[in-house]
């Protein structure tokens, strides 16, 4: 991140080619429609670019940063005004579409090991999890989905984080 | 204002880990958090946590999205770094100086300047080339960062001297960990050998079942496995007891 910073286009396109796969992913999980998905996750991109010089790695991962950056700008454009009517119809239902199987970047040892730690968790703290990440509803919103007390949905996604942590960094 | 009693505050790390807290709740978490270094610490943590959660829905990105965000970034300015970032931003470029004038003669300028690149990017800061081939030992950040890239591919095979090797490699990264479960004989030690068609070159070494990093790797490239004299060589003096795909 410090070469991008000093505007190597060598490196970034390192950190592009480690970033799109996972920033693309999740942003279109949370948006579900792929042109929408494409310009967040190109403003994300960007965004890396742009303030490369603001990363601070005593602060967590580079992958981490820009992931967190991408899931904001998909739930902020989700919770504006111009989020598109599919993903209301969603949201009616309440549903987190699974992942398109054939479109994941094959089966890959994270795919399998979140999928392995989310198993290991109880049904709420899981359901809670994806509502509010893959889903990007809040915590009121997935307390109204489940028919569960606010306190509870809280309490239960910070367990389940906490489990997946712990579970994902038992070395392979 | 929201009120949130004292208590409550611990509880919703894991909601603004995920972008699950409403606007205000949001905005008095991250006033709290700046006078609260356990609650950044966890947070910290829970943040790794939901970055793995996208990566494990990684996608194939839409065709030509590379060349509209490359140019894009190319025709934009990027933000100076914050007057308190320039200690830091001068050790890292030091630092990563350092680790190329380690970088041995045989492993092309470029590839050693994109492997550091890489490692930098990928946050594995502590790890610089010369501790990479010294150590027999690759940190786990580093060994995580591969092992969890979204192209990782995973390789075993036993070796003809009795344990097992298994290589996971990243195409993106241009890095393989490899993994040896075996013991090698009294006074030696089993080195691993990153093998293109010209050469090999050393990645490190195992006295015993241990974890090799190694950079630079690009495709068509082969780890092989030799037993050595304790100390390691410069060049493979025996037949590799395994040899798997980078």
């Amino acid at each position: 991140m410090a070469r991008v910073a000093r505007g190597d286009h060598r490196a970034f396109e390192l950190v592009y080619g480690g970033l799109a796969g996972p920033v693309y992913g999740v942003v279109r999980q949370v948006l579900r429609d792929p042109a929408q998905s494409e310009e967040v996750a190109q403003e994300v991109l960007l965004e890396v670019w742009r303030t490369a010089s603001r990363f601070d790695p005593a602060r967590g991962s580079a992958a981490a940063w820009a992931l967190t950056i991408a899931h904001r700008r998909a739930v902020d454009r989700v919770r504006s005004e111009c989020a598109g009517s599919r993903r209301e119809q969603k949201a009616a239902t309440g549903m987190v579409p699974d992942d398109d199987a054939a479109e994941v970047v094959a089966a890959t040892l994270d795919h399998q090991r979140v999928r392995r730690c989310l198993d290991g968790l109880t049904e709420l703290q899981r359901e809670s999890i994806k509502l509010a990440y893959y889903g990007g509803y809040t915590y009121p919103q997935v307390a109204h989905l489940l028919g569960v007390a606010l306190g509870t949905v809280k309490t239960r996604i910070r367990d389940g984080l906490i489990r997946m942590r712990d579970c994902m960094a038992v070395t392979w | 204002m929201v009120k949130i009693p004292a208590d409550d505050w611990h509880v919703l790390s894991g909601s603004y880990a995920l972008d699950a807290l409403p606007d205000p709740e949001r905005v008095e978490f991250e006033r709290h958090l700046q006078h609260c270094p356990s609650c950044e610490a966890e947070v910290r943590g829970l943040r790794e946590t939901a970055a793995r959660l996208a990566m494990a829905r990684a996608l194939q990105p839409p065709l030509g999205m590379e060349q509209r965000v490359l140019a894009a970034a190319y025709r934009t300015r990027q933000l100076p770094p914050l007057p308190s970032d320039r200690l830091r931003a001068a050790r890292d470029h030091r630092r990563a100086q350092v680790a190329r004038r380690f970088a041995p003669r045989r492993i092309a300028a470029f590839a050693a300047a994109a492997s550091v690149a890489a490692a930098v990017a990928l946050g594995i800061t502590q790890v610089s080339t010369q501790h990479r081939l010294e150590s027999t030992q690759a940190s786990n950040a580093a060994i995580s960062q591969v092992v969890t890239a979204p192209d990782a591919r995973i390789e075993t095979t036993r070796t003809s001297a009795g344990g097992s090797v298994t290589v996971v490699a990243s195409a993106a990264l241009r890095e393989a960990v490899v993994t040896g479960t075996g013991t090698p004989p009294a006074g030696r030690v089993y080195q691993v050998w990153v093998m293109s068609p010209s050469a090999a070159r050393s990645a490190g070494l195992m006295a015993g079942p241990s974890t090799v990093l190694a950079s630079a790797v690009v495709p068509g490239d082969r780890i092989g496995i030799t037993v050595e004299p304790a100390g390691g060589t410069s060049k493979p003096t025996t037949t590799p007891v395994a040899v798997l795909p980078a």
